[in-house]
């Protein structure tokens, strides 16, 4: 009898373990919940909609609101700060104490920048695009190389977890930001 | 008392050649932070974008491009190679690429620089993993969670001083890492809302936590001269470094 509980608990063991190891959430769960069940509020990915004009069209404008805030880069003390998929704010920060927005540059897809002299090279989605920044009141493209990196996918984000299902009636997905979800409906593995 | 001063002088004379010693690694370790390049800016540790030895290289999930700034007007690209899986992150230094993956930190000789050629490898649990390096050591967080994947949280550190072989050095648990940044003998990490740990690095494979500042939720550093500029939820936040090593808030630039 002992011997048959014991073939019971190496059959059945391996088994939880199995399951367990299965947890998708990092904490412990009962296992007789339901693996698919959605999240009423989990951290996530939501696509940044492009919704009119035209994608590779690049203008310097009045500051903008920080929304999100992106990744930064800086030189010759001015700060430059990503808003994902819409563009560059410029930060003037020669007074620490009292630092002065200059311009923003509406870059469709923009998640990246880095700069040499007075070119800026930054991703209108998945174009590479060079910048002349000199007037930051006139800012021009003046180089766009296409069909070499991918950084943006319209379909999934770049990271798994939750995401917010694309809706193509938004408009064209120009990049992701990451963000408090309610019952996503998508999921990246 | 003849014999007192020859222990006088031949200790002072210790003290001053290893205040000298101590001076020189600092003084190396201060402009080797600042060489980025002519006319190069500075960018964070979670970029895709860096640019070294005249080049702009770019990552994106898979593969590492090199673009010629030759003529800066007008990037030319050079190569194209497959890295791996899930890349996030380039930081360069010197003739070195550290390219952070969910899965592994890749190191690339860019000594020629329109080809870069993979020297090493270190393999960790799957997680997103910002990574900075110098000559002798490599500082990588691991951070898992809904959109990272895995479970560990940490900051791996490296003996990269062979390339081609790094080795695990120590590990500290975190609570959720993100981007890094240092400079001379201290190292930032930002914790997301678990605030920005400042290290002492003297000993290079053994950060002391020194302080913990706690005013915004932090994702990256970058260490600006005497500034530290911090990405935060909704903004960016600016520190001034005192030459005492105080750490105190200037302003933040947000709304």
């Amino acid at each position: 009898m002992k011997r048959k509980n014991d073939a019971i608990i190496w059959l059945v063991l391996p088994l939880i373990l199995v399951l367990a190891s299965c947890d998708p959430f990092g904490h412990s769960r009962r296992i007789s919940e339901p693996i698919e069940e959605i999240p009423d509020e989990i951290d996530g990915w939501a696509p940044v909609y492009e919704t009119g004009g035209n994608i590779t069209t690049i203008t310097s404008t009045a500051p903008q609101p920080i929304v999100k805030g992106g990744k930064i880069y800086i030189k010759d003390n001015t700060v430059y700060q990503i808003e994902a998929g819409k563009g560059i704010h410029v930060i003037d920060i020669t007074d620490g104490n009292n630092p002065q927005k200059l311009k923003f540059i509406q870059v469709t897809g923009a998640q990246e920048m880095a700069i040499k002299g007075d070119n800026l090279y930054t991703n209108n989605i998945n174009d590479l695009v060079v910048l002349d920044i000199t007037d930051y009141n006139n800012v021009q493209v003046i180089d766009r190389v296409s069909g070499v990196f991918h950084l943006v996918d319209g379909d999934q984000p770049p990271g798994v977890g939750y995401y917010q299902c694309v809706d193509p009636k938004k408009g064209t997905v120009v990049g992701w930001v990451e963000q408090t979800l309610y019952k996503p409906q998508c999921r990246k593995f | 008392m003849k014999k007192l001063i020859y222990i006088v002088l031949a200790f002072s004379t210790v003290a001053f050649v290893s205040s000298c010693e101590k001076q020189d690694s600092t003084t190396s370790a201060a402009s080797a932070d600042k060489s980025t390049g002519s006319g190069t800016g500075q960018g964070g540790s979670l970029a895709r974008f860096t640019i070294a030895q005249d080049y702009l290289y770019v990552v994106d999930s898979r593969k590492l491009h090199a673009y010629s700034l030759t003529n800066s007007a007008s990037p030319k690209l050079s190569s194209t190679q497959n890295i791996g899986e899930d890349i996030e992150t380039i930081y360069a230094y010197k003739d070195k690429l550290f390219i952070g993956s969910m899965n592994a930190m890749y190191i690339y000789s860019i000594a020629d620089p329109a080809h870069p050629a993979k020297l090493g490898t270190a393999s960790h649990v799957r997680a997103c993993d910002p990574v900075i390096a110098d000559d002798n050591v490599a500082y990588v967080t691991v951070r898992s969670g809904n959109v990272c994947g895995g479970t560990q949280n940490a900051m791996f550190i490296y003996d990269v001083s062979n390339v081609l072989n790094p080795k695990q050095k120590n590990v500290i648990i975190m609570d959720n890492p993100w981007g890094l940044g240092k400079h001379n003998n201290t190292l930032f990490v930002c914790n997301g809302n678990s605030g920005l740990s400042v290290y002492d690095i003297t000993n290079r494979y053994y950060p002391k936590l020194k302080q913990k500042l706690f005013d915004d939720t932090y994702y990256d550093v970058i260490v600006y001269n005497d500034m530290l500029i911090c990405m935060v939820e909704g903004g960016t936040l600016l520190y001034e470094l005192k030459a005492d090593g105080q750490v105190l808030k200037l302003a933040k630039i947000n709304g």
